[in-house]
């Protein structure tokens, strides 16, 4: 899927139109907000597992919401990479952990946010949540439904807050999107959503040992390649379909406002067959009730199309591309919905959006055009946690919504493995 | 003039005045008090300090106001501030030492006043409403003033209860019986 610079013009009008005058963040709390302020500072938190992807929470982590007590990881050289992530913003320096039972042991802490390999995310996570604290897990939410359910169980037993780290949640455009264009009908009667998330690449990562003489086994990897690169292997992961369909089927089915019943599956390890045991390309369809169907696909072995959710709905296309560009076109409107593929070089198109910026409260100012930056999805996913914790504000996502995104990706590798089809009750 | 003079529907409108006053400068004060704290709608509220205030003020007390807003001197002002918001507003909501409470009231209402004379005769930014020389401290300084010469711990309010401990001597009128 690709547009010429026109259709995209337009197809952001269309969208901009549609959804203006709707707050990005829909208001909570509105009685609420008549009352005084409530005392407290900056949530106290822990981060345990500082990878690529908890170096950006702990880069988005605003001061005013969390101060960062302690960094957790078992690789010495993750936890120099965050140091680096602290001072570059000015904050303070944060005591270092490599077992993040000692950090709770020593730390006064509230919250901790958990983005650590999918295999361990039920025991650090129950851990967290019996010792008291708050939790924000990265995605997926646990390797198996059993996890899920635990770490569900574990936060209705504590009483504390558990979120899961899909941030289109707090993306204004999906916001935007879901109340301007969703909600309203904009789009007709959908009976089809395609989900697309194309790479050209082998998903590893090469870095070499904190030391000569690291042992990673106490963590439970034979070798350090199985630390690094633990998306590859079964024991550890479940591949695209975790890593990456998880996000996107999570709003379809928010979207469509019903989780998927059945899910069919095929794909398979065909480009990069060594070492590594998951997929590198994964095709899914997930039926939802009445006759509506999602497709996904995955590929590491072409970037053209990148990412993108598309809406196909009887009176309009709603397309949410690399969590930053919205596009709506109306059907019938043949220049706009005549969507070409163009001459330009493969791989993603990154056009600047004419999204808009948000403020603190998560309105879109009106009248800027400027890209939204991508990364202020994650911003607002740690200030919502923290939010959570200190004035019961109440969760975009939430571990239910997680749980059931969980079930149909863990029903989709099923469905892959079994090349069948997989009926969710 | 003696509360008695007056009819219960003035009575009730004097502490009704007095008590709404009192609302309004204890709740600025917790305010101020509260920090650190977070909106109900979840988002931080920065520490309030008069800093601002007092740098962007003029009238005849300005460079006074404009040294106050340096250090150390700020942090003295904000709880002072603060602390006698918080006083004068108990006063004034609870009918305690109600005249004293009334007198800081006007000091407070005319320190915010002389910091800030409305000259221009237009809104300003960040400022609802357009004001020449009268502005809501003048107005509000202007109620105290009635709730003070008024004299209403006398109708009502904790002042009662002081005034009867003052006096446990017999009343003219048991005397005279």
């Amino acid at each position: 899927m690709n547009m010429t610079p026109e259709q995209q013009e337009s197809g952001r009008r269309n969208f901009l139109k549609a959804v203006a005058g709707v707050p990005a963040l829909a208001a909570v709390g509105g009685a609420a907000a008549l009352r005084g302020p409530v005392r407290g500072g900056p949530v106290k938190l822990g981060f345990v597992g500082l990878g690529g992807q908890g170096r950006v929470l702990l880069g988005q982590t605003d001061p005013h919401y969390a101060e960062v007590r302690a960094l957790c990881d078992v690789n010495p050289g993750r936890l120099a990479k965050a140091d680096a992530v602290l001072s570059k913003d000015g904050k303070p320096a944060a005591r270092h952990y490599a077992d993040w039972q000692e950090m709770l042991q020593k730390e006064d802490l509230e919250g901790v946010v958990v983005a650590t390999p999918l295999w361990t995310h039920a025991d650090i996570v129950v851990g967290c949540l019996e010792a008291g604290k708050h939790v924000l897990c990265e995605k997926m939410m646990a390797w198996d439904v059993d996890g899920c359910q635990r770490m569900l169980q574990a936060a209705a037993r504590a009483g504390r807050v558990l979120e899961i780290g899909y941030q289109r949640y707090y993306n204004p455009v999906y916001q935007a999107a879901h109340e301007g264009i969703v909600k309203t009908g904009t789009l007709g009667d959908v009976y089809h959503a395609r989900l697309v998330w194309h790479r050209n690449g082998n998903w590893r990562r090469s870095e070499e040992p904190p030391s000569p003489d690291y042992d990673p086994s106490r963590w439970g990897y034979p070798t350090f390649d199985h630390l690094l690169n633990w998306r590859l292997y079964h024991r550890y992961s479940r591949g695209l379909l975790a890593e990456l369909a998880s996000h996107q089927v999570s709003i379809v089915s928010w979207f469509f406002g019903h989780e998927p019943e059945a899910v069919l599956a095929s794909g398979g390890l065909y480009r990069f067959v060594e070492n590594r045991e998951v997929a590198d390309h994964v095709y899914v369809t997930f039926e939802y009730p009445n006759g509506r169907t999602a497709t996904f696909s995955s590929i590491e072995s072409n970037a053209f199309d990148h990412y993108y959710e598309m809406y196909m709905g009887t009176k309009g296309t709603l397309i949410l591309k690399g969590e930053t560009e919205a596009y709506l076109f109306e059907e019938g409107d043949r220049k706009a919905t005549g969507v070409d593929v163009t001459a330009k070089a493969s791989g993603p198109v990154l056009d600047a959006s004419e999204s808009r910026i948000v403020d603190a409260a998560g309105q879109l100012a009106s009248g800027t055009t400027t890209r939204t930056d991508r990364l202020a999805s994650y911003r607002m996913e740690v200030s919502g946690f923290c939010a959570a914790i200190r004035v019961d504000r109440p969760l975009r996502c939430g571990a239910e919504r997680a749980l059931r995104s969980a079930r149909g990706c863990l029903a989709a590798h099923e469905a892959m493995e079994t090349k069948s089809r997989v009926v969710l009750t | 003039m003696t509360p008695t003079s007056l009819s219960q529907a003035q009575q009730v409108a004097l502490v009704l005045l007095r008590t709404l006053i009192g609302w309004h400068f204890l709740y600025e004060g917790l305010y101020k008090l509260a920090w650190p704290a977070w909106s109900r709608g979840g988002v931080p509220l920065d520490r309030w300090t008069s800093a601002g205030y007092l740098r962007a003020a003029g009238g005849p007390l300005a460079d006074v106001f404009h040294a106050l807003a340096e250090p150390p001197w700020v942090q003295g002002v904000d709880f002072a501030v603060s602390i006698g918001l918080v006083l004068v507003g108990l006063s004034l909501l609870l009918g305690l030492f109600s005249q004293a409470g009334a007198i800081g009231a006007l000091l407070l209402l005319g320190l915010f006043y002389v910091s800030a004379i409305p000259t221009s005769g237009v809104s300003q930014p960040m400022a609802e409403g357009a004001y020449l020389y009268v502005n809501k401290n003048l107005v509000e300084a202007a109620a105290v003033a009635v709730v003070l010469t008024f004299r209403t711990g006398r109708i009502a309010g904790l002042d009662l209860l002081i005034r009867g401990r003052r006096r446990p001597e017999p009343r003219e009128e048991a005397l005279a019986s």
